[in-house]
């Protein structure tokens, strides 16, 4: 079972729970007060404004009880998914490095993107490498940025062209090497900024985001 | 409160009203709460058919229809013009939580939203400004609260300088039958939130034009957070409340008022949750604070209810209860502040204003220009470029159903649970309406029908919003009942029902120039089958269904260079044969490329097909029209006309319904637009379709 926590201000954990469904997995809607982590396998932190985005994105709720639990899942080795605001939860909290910083252009961006999957050591990338994924994004604070030399090394997907070509051109949001999503170094903690769930299902614009979820399911 | 008013309350009171009773009731008989300009007209709208399970008799928060499975769509559309033009941000984003809180409060949860504005001209720094903050203040709340703008109308015109239009639509759906507000005495009322100092008096606000005082105390601040929580938890206890009211225009007092019926309520304002120290009961009364509904509720599920909303810090008071006794009664500290009996509740006055003349056909001056000038000046035209500087702030993709997306075509499509698709489109025409707004009216009703026809929708119910200056002036009060008697007969000529709506008036600048009769359609139709994103290439045939008729009074191409024209006359029986066949079309597959006719006429119908990169050649002989004049069959904007790509077969299809329907071009991999010896290069018009927006906002 997958847990899809729900935090006041989240949006987007209703549609998540149906792709998962969709991607042959269980998931099951959680408010994070009541969050049992022993009954679960792996965990996704789905989209939103928790607690408002007040103070920062996601800070608030990075400091709630329910991400002790979550960073000890990640410890002993779960899955643990962040999409958009719980990609901003995930840096917020620690569980991933760098920082989700404010676009470049200053505001709110709704777009379909191209995702061209760098690294196929994580937990939603298996086999997937090199491939070119379609989804959108929506978020004011996607602006991946961090300094050192580790940063190369946790990016998992960067916005690219259709083709897979990535230069400042696909570049939405200003993010340090077009970077969508990154991952812990054991490849069991991944954040991304763009949407898997809403390309997930039949009548969608793209499937491409159950390649994604499917990689939750098994250990 | 008029002395009219004042005397009426008083004998229907049998007493002096104390202070606290006057403000009450000016609030409850304000226009903006009592439709008492409008009301009477209203009426004309009651004709409804056996879809629809709340209509304008209701006269409640909503309309709704149902679908053969029982699913019910509700549909709600308000503006806060007023609101926006002092405070553009939070102006804007507190009508998105209103109308948002209106669905909820019939009992369906909110699934998509529209919005429809109207500033100031492009070139005016304020009027940018507005629409920056206007823009922003929707985002803010609508991704916040996870509900996606899904579409919407931004125009520009100079009317709106000072008194911008900010128009929302929400729609909800239901798989389990709406809210009944039938009340029985004992139930509890129970408040959610806290009640501030914000939105002192919007009612009344909101019913008088804006005086260039300051009145910024008035507006109410958007927290869509909290708006976010009510949301979420009235939809998951739905179970335990009987009826649900939203806290809108006139606070506690005028909702209470509103929902007792036939029967009374004792409140307690000393019991409301307030955010700030020391309020009067009279401020308790009135605030119009949001993020606040009021719930009818069992006594015994009181305490399960309230649980839920504490368990995420939020206020959730019980504050009186239902009573068999008919009138209500405000209880402070003990004392009763004020006490309105059931006759006095019931009451609504009315304003009687006089009716002008309709307007003399209209002349301007002509500004002589030639063919390529007034083309580019369409094609160009700051209404009809990319919007995408809009919608992209819009987190239009949430809840994962939106199928049509903003500036995808006519109208925008959302998957229903169910599997079924609803179809969407809100259409005014404020430059048509200023000359005849009975013709208008059809025809904006007409244009919204085919609009979802070009999606394969069947158009089911239709809400409507009627937007004017003061009706003290007889010629603004004359658009208004002209735009009610349009929409009432293309209502009824489509078997489309309005289903509710909403009025506003005392939309005019601090001169006293009231804003373009500006009444508008947001209607609602359903498909089953997805419809198909548009694709069209180079080498396909143009094919125009329809028949063009001249009079260019009113369009965007008497608009720019002026001239003396007719005002078309809707054939309505036009829009509905041809939106017909479209729609058939659509759902069978038959064309890949399908725009109504509208806006800038043909040439405004090319603009899709231009921003892809690709060229027109028009064979202006083709086209087929009671007039030779190329402006005519380029720029009219008579109704019941598409602009097609698609299946030879169609064109015989549409002859033996005796539409016309004729080739009358090619989409050419040159990007220029040939008519007849004329060719234009349309690289600047492409490039400014896309950047216009983004670089004059930036």
């Amino acid at each position: 079972m997958i847990a899809v926590i729900k935090f006041p201000g989240t949006t987007c954990e209703l549609e998540t729970a149906m792709a998962l469904k969709e991607a042959g997995l269980r998931g099951e809607i959680v408010d994070h007060a009541d969050f049992d982590p022993d009954r679960f396998e792996s965990v996704v932190l789905p989209g939103g404004f928790s607690f408002g985005d007040y103070l920062r994105a996601g800070a608030i709720a990075a400091r709630s009880e329910s991400l002790k639990k979550i960073k000890e899942m990640a410890d002993s080795g779960k899955k643990v998914l962040g999409i958009c605001n719980g990609f901003q939860i995930l840096t917020e909290a620690g569980l991933l490095r760098g920082a989700l910083l404010p676009n470049l252009n200053g505001r709110f961006l709704t777009k379909w993107v191209y995702l061209k999957v760098v690294r196929d050591d994580t937990a939603i990338t298996r086999n997937l490498g090199g491939r070119v994924l379609f989804m959108p994004i929506a978020h004011a604070e996607g602006r991946y940025y961090g300094e050192g030399d580790w940063v190369q090394r946790t990016i998992v997907m960067t916005y690219s062209s259709a083709t897979g070509e990535v230069n400042e051109k696909w570049n939405p949001n200003g993010s340090l090497w077009n970077t969508a999503a990154v991952a812990n170094e054991s490849g069991n903690v991944v954040g991304m900024m763009p949407h898997p769930e809403r390309a997930s299902f039949p009548f969608s614009r793209s499937t491409d985001g159950l390649q994604l979820l499917r990689g939750l399911g098994g250990r | 409160m008029n002395p009219e008013e004042l005397t009426k309350l008083k004998s229907l009171l049998g007493r002096d009203p104390n202070s606290t009773e006057i403000a009450l009731m000016e609030q409850l008989w304000s226009e903006h709460c009592s439709y008492k300009s409008s009301r009477f007209y209203l009426k004309t709208f009651s004709w409804r058919n056996e879809s629809i399970v709340m209509g304008v008799q209701e006269w409640g928060d909503a309309g709704a229809f149902k679908l053969d499975d029982g699913t019910i769509v509700v549909l709600k559309l308000e503006s806060h013009n007023h609101p926006s033009a002092l405070d553009p941000f939070n102006g804007a984003a507190t009508g998105v939580g209103g109308v948002i809180r209106d669905v909820i409060s019939v009992g369906a949860r909110p699934v998509a939203l529209l919005d429809m504005l109207r500033v100031g001209p492009i070139t005016d720094r304020r009027s940018r400004e507005i629409l920056r903050g206007v823009v922003k203040g929707i985002g803010f709340y609508g991704n916040s609260i996870g509900v996606p703008v899904i579409g919407g109308e931004l125009s520009f015109d100079s009317s709106y300088l000072n008194n911008p239009l900010v128009d929302v639509a929400c729609v909800g759906v239901s798989t389990h039958g709406l809210k009944s507000k039938t009340l029985r005495a004992g139930q509890k009322l129970v408040i959610v939130g806290l009640t501030g100092l914000d939105g002192m008096g919007g009612a009344s606000f909101a019913s008088k034009p804006l005086d260039g005082q300051d009145q910024r105390g008035a507006i109410q601040i958007a927290d869509p957070f909290s708006g976010k929580i009510v949301m979420d938890k009235t939809l998951q206890l739905m179970d335990l409340v009987d009826d649900i009211k939203d806290l809108g225009a006139g606070g506690i007092g005028v909702a209470i008022l509103e929902l007792v019926g036939e029967l009374g309520a004792v409140i307690d304002l000393s019991r409301v949750p307030l955010r700030v120290k020391n309020m009067t009961p009279e401020q308790v009364l009135v605030s119009e604070t949001q993020e606040r509904m009021i719930y009818v509720i069992e006594p015994s599920k009181v305490e399960k209810f309230c649980g839920e909303f504490r368990k995420v810090d939020y206020a959730c008071e019980e504050i009186g209860e239902v009573t068999a006794e008919s009138k209500v009664t405000f209880i402070f500290e003990g004392k009763v502040i004020a006490s309105i009996p059931n006759i006095a509740v019931k009451y609504r006055p009315i304003s009687r204003w006089s009716v002008g003349e309709r307007r003399e056909p209209f002349v301007t001056e002509y500004r002589n220009s030639n063919l390529e000038e007034s083309i580019l000046s369409v094609l160009k035209h700051e209404d009809l470029v990319s919007k995408e500087w809009v919608y992209s702030q819009y987190d239009y993709e949430v809840l994962a159903s939106t199928i049509i997306r903003p500036g995808w075509a006519d109208a925008s499509v959302i998957r229903l649970p169910n599997g079924k698709f609803l179809a969407l489109k809100g259409d005014a025409n404020p430059d048509l309406c200023q000359w005849d707004a009975f013709r208008c009216a059809k025809a904006i009703f007409a244009e919204a029908f085919r609009n979802l026809s070009t999606v394969g929708a069947k158009p089911r119910a239709a809400v409507d919003h009627l937007q004017f200056g003061s009706p003290a002036s007889p010629g603004v009060y004359r658009d208004f009942i002209d735009s009610v008697y349009g929409l009432a007969e293309a209502s009824k000529f489509f078997n489309v029902p309005i289903v509710g709506g909403k009025v506003s008036f005392y939309n005019e600048d601090s001169n006293g120039n009231p804003i373009k009769p500006t009444p508008l359609v947001v209607m609602a139709g359903i498909t089953e089958r997805r419809p198909p994103k548009f694709q069209v290439e180079a080498g396909d045939s143009l094919l125009l269904l329809g028949f063009t008729r001249g009079g260019l009074g009113g369009s965007l191409y008497q608009k720019l260079f002026g001239g003396k024209w007719e005002i078309p006359d809707p054939i309505l029986v036009d829009d509905l044969r041809a939106s017909e066949l479209v729609s058939s079309w659509v759902n069978r597959g038959l064309v890949r490329y399908a725009k109504d006719v509208g806006k800038g006429g043909l040439v405004g119908a090319l603009i899709p097909i231009i921003k892809e990169s690709l060229g027109v050649t028009i064979e202006i002989d083709s086209i087929i029209a009671d007039s030779t004049d190329p402006r005519v069959k380029l720029f009219s904007e008579s109704g019941g006309r598409f602009l097609l790509v698609g299946d030879d077969s169609i064109i015989s299809e549409a002859e033996e319904n005796g539409i016309h329907c004729n080739k009358i071009g090619q989409i050419t991999e040159k990007r220029t637009l040939r008519v007849g010896d004329l060719e234009i290069e349309l690289q600047e018009v492409i490039s400014s379709y896309h950047s216009l927006l983004e670089e004059r906002m930036n």
